[in-house]
C-alpha cells in the first residue's frame, strides 16, 4: 500500500461472495456481517485482494454492485502493434505468433524502439537508398555491431529472418531438408565404408564434421522436428479415418481421448496399442550432445573480453533464444503486440468496460465507473484549530496547521479527521456509517464517528444550487463556530457532507510495563499503519429502471420510486502512528 | 536568476564601463577571445572573473550559460550550447548559491581547477550542465544531462538524456552512458567510420542552419 496518505479503498466481497451474489439484497448482505460481528480487517492478508481504489473499480447496474478486476472477465477484441498501431487479425496472431511482423523492433540492449536508418555512401547511391539498419536511437547499438545490414527498409522483419548474425543468409526450410538428406546419404555412406574396414579420408567428412561440432538452434530444432514428423507417420496406418487407427492428431486419437473421461459405460472395442516410439539417437535426427568445447569457448571468451561483452539476466530473457551469451548473439526483439479488451460482469455477463475497436481511438463505447454509481469517501486531518493537541510537540514544525503530518500521527493524543462523502448520484442519500471501537490489529485504536447518520444531497446541476437562494442551514453544521459536536455533521455542500471522527491512536509499546519489553509483542512491518475499517450503507429512493421492473407493470407507471440500498466496506489510511 | 555568481568584487572599472542594461550588473569576464565567426543569441549569457575562449563557428542558443566563475571555459569548433544549457564550473545543482559564493572567497588555492574545454563539434542540449574538465571532438551531451565536476570525457561519446555523470569520471572514446548509469560502446561508429562522416556533415549543415535562423548578438560582446 504504497499509496501517500490519506487514501481510502473500497472492498469488493466477490472472494466470500460467490454465490450469486446478485440476488442478494444489500440488507441481507448488512443483517449477514451483523450476526457473524464480522468486521473487515485490513490486515487480514486477504484483504489484499480485495481492497482498490474507488478508480480502479467498475459497477455493474444489473447486480448494482461494484466489481474488482477479480470479478471481471476481459475478453479479447483485437490485437494490434503498440509501434505503427496497426490491427492484426487473430488469425494471423495464431499462425506468425503475437509480435509484429513489420517493420517494428524494440533495441536488444535497451528495449526502446529502433528507427530504421539509410547507410547509403552519398558518392555511389544506390537505387533503393540502402542499405538500410536498424539501429537504437537511445543506446545507439544497432544491426551493424551484428553484422546485419538490409536491402530495403520496408518488410525489415522478412528480411531479418532470413539473415544470421554475421550477414549469412538462414537456410530456408526445403535447403534444411534438402541438406539433411545429402548428409544422411554421406553417413550412410562412410559407415558403409567403415564396414569395409577403410575409413576414408575425404575432404567433405572432415569438413562435415566441422561445422556440425556446433549445430545452431535452428538446426537442432528442425532436425528434431523432421525426425518427430517421421516418426509420426511410420506410424500412422495408410486409411487415416479407419475406426482402429490410432496416429496422432486424428479425429479418433480425440475422441479416445474423450472416451477416457466419459464413464466407462461402454464396453470398448479392443485396440492395437501404438509401439512405443524411439527417441532422436544422433546429430541429424535433432539429438542435442553435451559438448564442452562450448562452454570453455566462452568461458576463454570471458576471459578475453570481459563481462562487458556478456547480456544481462533482462537481455538474455528478451531474446527468442535462450542460450544468447554474447553481445554478438543479439536480435533485435520484434515488438510485442497488445491487444484491446473489454470487460464483463463475471456474474451476470453485462458489459461493463469496451473500448472503440478503432486501434488509434482511445476512447471508450461503454465504460461503467464505479465512481459515478458509489459516493466516494475521502478522509484529511481537521484543520488543527480546534483540536488542542497543537501546543505539546514544539519539536516538531511540520505537524502545524498548514501541513499535517500524517505519518507521524501520536499515540494517545485525540486527533479529529474529516470523513466527506460526496455523491455521484441524482438522488439524496442517506448515509449510516460504522466502524468499530477499536481497530483490529496489535495496536488498538480507539475509533468514533461523531455522526453516524446523515444525509447527502443529490448531484444536481451546479446551476441550481448556485441559482437557489436557500443557503445549506448553517445551524446544522459545525463547522461555521468551529465546535466539533457529536450528532452534528460539520459541513454540508450541494453533493457532500463532511463529518468529524476521531481518532486516538494506540500505543506502539505497552506504556504499563515500561521496564519489562514485552517480547511477544515484538511489532511487525506495518503495524504503526492507522487503517479504519469503515462500514458504509446507503439508502436513497431512486427511479425505477424500466428493466428492473419487467414487462408487466411498465406501462403507466412512470416516476414510479424504488426503494435502493448498498452496503459495502471501505478501509481509510489516516497514517502511521510516530514510534515514541 | 538570483543564483548569478555574487558580483563579490566586480572589478571598479567594469562597473563603471559602458555596457548598457542589465549585462552590466554581471561581471564581465576578463577576457573573452571570440572568433568573428561565432554566433551568440540574444539573451545568451557569458559571465565570470577567467578567461573564456569561444572558437570558430561556435552558437550559443539563447538563455544558454557559460560561466567562468571560479576557471577558464574553452569552447572549441563548432561547438553548439542549446537553451538552458550551462557549462563552466559552479553550475552544478549539487552547489547553492552559499557554498558557491564560500567555494569563490576560496577559489585562490582549493577549486582551481583546469577550467571546461568543449573540444571541436561538441553539443550540449537543452537543460544539460557540463562541468567537465574535457570533452572530446564530436561528443553530445543530451537534453538535462549533468557532467560532474573534473570529468574526462573522449571523443564521440553520448551522454543520453537525464545521465547524470559523477564527478572525475573518465570516459573512453565512443562510450555511451544511458539507463541511469550503464555504460557502453558505440561500437557502430567505431565499426563505420563513414557513419561517424555523415554525422558530422549533418552537424555542419546544422551550423550554417543556425547562421541563417539566429540572429546574431555577437557585437554585444565584442566591445
Ligand atoms: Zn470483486
Ligand atoms: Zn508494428
Ligand atoms: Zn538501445
Ligand atoms: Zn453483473
Amino acid at each position: 500500500m504504497a499509496q501517500s496518505f490519506p487514501y481510502t479503498y473500497y472492498a469488493c466481497d466477490c472472494y466470500d461472495n460467490n454465490t450469486s451474489t446478485s440476488a442478494k439484497r444489500a440488507s441481507q448482505i448488512l443483517a449477514e456481517a451483523d450476526e457473524e460481528d464480522r468486521t473487515f480487517d485490513p490486515r487480514n492478508p486477504r484483504s489484499n485482494y480485495a481492497l482498490y481504489p474507488l478508480e480502479h473499480l467498475l459497477y455493474c447496474d444489473d447486480c448494482q454492485q461494484i466489481r474488482c478486476p477479480r470479478c471481471v472477465i476481459e475478453e479479447t477484441l483485437n490485437w494490434y502493434c503498440p509501434s505503427c498501431l496497426f490491427e492484426v487479425p487473430s488469425s494471423v496472431v495464431k499462425s506468425d505468433g503475437n509480435r509484429c511482423t513489420r517493420n517494428c523492433f524494440n533495441c536488444p540492449v535497451c528495449i526502446s524502439p529502433m528507427t530504421v536508418n539509410s547507410i547509403e555512401n552519398p558518392d555511389a547511391p544506390s537505387a533503393t537508398g540502402g542499405p538500410y539498419i536498424l539501429a537504437c536511437p537511445y543506446c545507439h547499438w544497432s544491426t551493424i555491431e551484428t553484422g546485419i545490414e538490409f536491402e530495403k527498409h520496408t518488410g525489415v522483419h522478412g528480411q531479418l529472418a532470413r539473415v544470421a548474425n554475421g550477414g549469412t543468409p538462414v537456410p530456408t526450410p526445403k535447403e534444411r531438408e534438402k541438406e539433411r538428406e545429402r548428409r544422411k546419404e554421406f553417413e550412410a555412406r562412410q559407415r558403409d565404408s567403415r564396414n569395409l574396414l577403410s575409413p576414408s579420408q575425404d575432404s567433405p567428412t572432415s569438413d562435415l564434421h566441422r561445422d556440425s561440432a556446433l549445430p545452431s538452434r535452428d538446426d537442432v530444432f528442425s532436425n528434431l522436428g523432421a525426425f518427430y514428423k517421421s516418426q509420426i507417420e511410420a506410424q500412422t496406418p495408410s486409411n487415416p479415418f479407419s475406426a482402429h487407427d490410432l496416429n496422432f492428431s486424428s479425429p479418433s486419437a480425440y475422441s479416445r481421448i474423450m472416451n477416457l473421461y466419459s464413464s466407462a459405460g461402454a464396453k470398448k472395442q479392443k485396440r492395437g496399442k501404438p509401439s512405443p516410439m524411439r527417441e532422436a539417437a544422433s546429430e541429424l535426427e535433432g539429438l542435442h550432445v553435451y559438448d564442452t568445447v562450448s562452454d570453455n569457448a566462452a568461458i576463454e571468451r570471458i576471459k578475453r573480453d570481459g563481462w562487458g561483452s556478456t547480456l544481462s539476466q533482462t537481455q538474455k530473457l528478451a531474446q527468442i533464444d535462450p542460450h544468447a551469451n554474447f553481445e554478438d548473439e543479439l536480435r533485435p526483439i520484434a515488438t510485442l503486440l497488445c491487444t484491446k479488451r473489454s470487460k464483463r460482469c463475471r456474474s451476470c455477463r453485462h458489459i461493463l468496460s469496451k473500448p472503440e475497436s478503432k486501434i488509434t481511438s482511445t476512447r471508450y463505447k461503454i465504460k461503467v465507473l464505479a465512481l459515478s454509481h458509489i459516493p466516494r469517501l475521502s478522509i484529511r486531518a481537521l484543520p488543527n484549530n480546534a483540536a488542542p493537541s497543537t501546543p505539546s510537540a514544539p519539536s516538531t514544525p511540520a505537524f502545524s496547521q498548514q501541513s499535517f503530518s500524517y505519518s507521524n500521527l501520536r499515540s494517545g493524543i485525540p486527533t479529529h479527521f474529516l470523513l466527506q462523502l460526496s455523491n455521484p448520484l441524482f438522488d439524496n442519500v442517506r448515509v449510516t456509517l460504522a466502524t468499530p471501537s477499536t481497530t483490529p490489529g496489535k495496536i488498538q485504536t480507539r475509533v468514533t464517528i461523531l455522526c453516524p447518520q446523515f444525509e447527502v444531497g443529490a448531484n444536481t446541476d451546479v446551476w441550481d444550487d448556485a441559482l437557489s437562494s436557500s443557503v445549506p442551514s448553517a445551524t446544522r453544521s459545525s463547522a461555521a463556530d468551529g465546535q466539533i459536536e457529536a450528532g452534528k455533521i460539520w459541513d454540508r455542500g450541494r453533493n457532500w457532507t463532511s463529518v468529524v471522527i476521531e481518532v486516538v491512536p494506540g500505543f506502539l509499546r505497552p506504556i504499563t510495563g515500561f521496564g519489562q519489553a514485552d517480547q511477544a509483542d515484538e511489532l511487525d512491518e506495518d503495524d504503526d499503519l492507522l487503517e479504519i475499517p469503515i462500514f458504509v450503507r446507503l439508502e436513497f429512493e431512486t427511479e425505477a429502471n424500466a428493466e428492473e421492473r419487467g414487462l408487466g407493470d411498465s406501462r403507466g407507471s412512470k416516476g414510479e420510486k424504488e426503494q435502493r440500498e448498498a452496503a459495502f466496506w471501505t478501509v481509510v489510511g489516516a497514517g502511521r502512528i510516530a514510534a515514541m | 536568476m538570483s543564483a548569478q555568481p555574487a558580483p563579490s568584487r566586480p572589478g571598479p572599472d567594469r562597473r563603471s564601463s559602458t555596457v548598457p542594461k542589465r549585462t552590466s550588473i554581471l561581471p564581465k569576464p576578463s577576457s573573452i577571445a571570440l572568433d568573428p565567426s561565432v554566433l551568440i543569441a540574444q539573451h545568451a549569457q557569458i559571465t565570470g572573473t577567467h578567461p573564456i575562449t569561444l572558437g570558430p563557428n561556435t552558437v550559443l542558443h539563447p538563455h544558454s550559460r557559460i560561466s567562468s566563475a571560479l576557471a577558464p571555459v574553452v569552447l572549441g569548433e563548432g561547438v553548439v550550447v542549446y537553451e538552458r544549457a550551462k557549462v563552466g564550473v559552479g553550475l552544478g545543482p549539487d552547489l547553492d548559491a552559499e557554498s558557491r559564493r564560500s567555494s569563490m572567497r576560496s577559489s585562490g588555492g582549493t577549486i582551481r581547477s583546469d577550467g571546461v574545454v568543449l573540444g571541436r563539434n561538441v553539443v550540449v542540449e537543452a537543460n544539460a550542465i557540463v562541468e567537465a574538465a574535457e570533452v572530446g571532438e564530436g561528443s553530445v551531451v543530451e537534453v538535462g544531462a549533468v557532467l560532474g565536476r573534473g570529468c574526462v570525457v573522449g571523443k564521440y561519446c553520448t551522454i543520453s538524456p537525464s545521465s547524470i555523470v559523477a564527478p572525475n569520471t573518465r570516459l573512453p572514446d565512443y562510450t555511451v552512458v544511458y539507463g541511469g548509469s550503464e555504460h557502453r560502446l558505440d561500437k557502430t561508429l567505431q565499426l563505420r567510420p563513414e557513419i561517424l562522416d555523415a554525422k558530422m556533415a549533418v552537424h555542419r549543415k546544422q551550423l550554417e542552419m543556425f547562421k541563417k535562423l539566429v540572429p546574431n548578438q555577437v557585437a554585444k560582446w565584442t566591445v
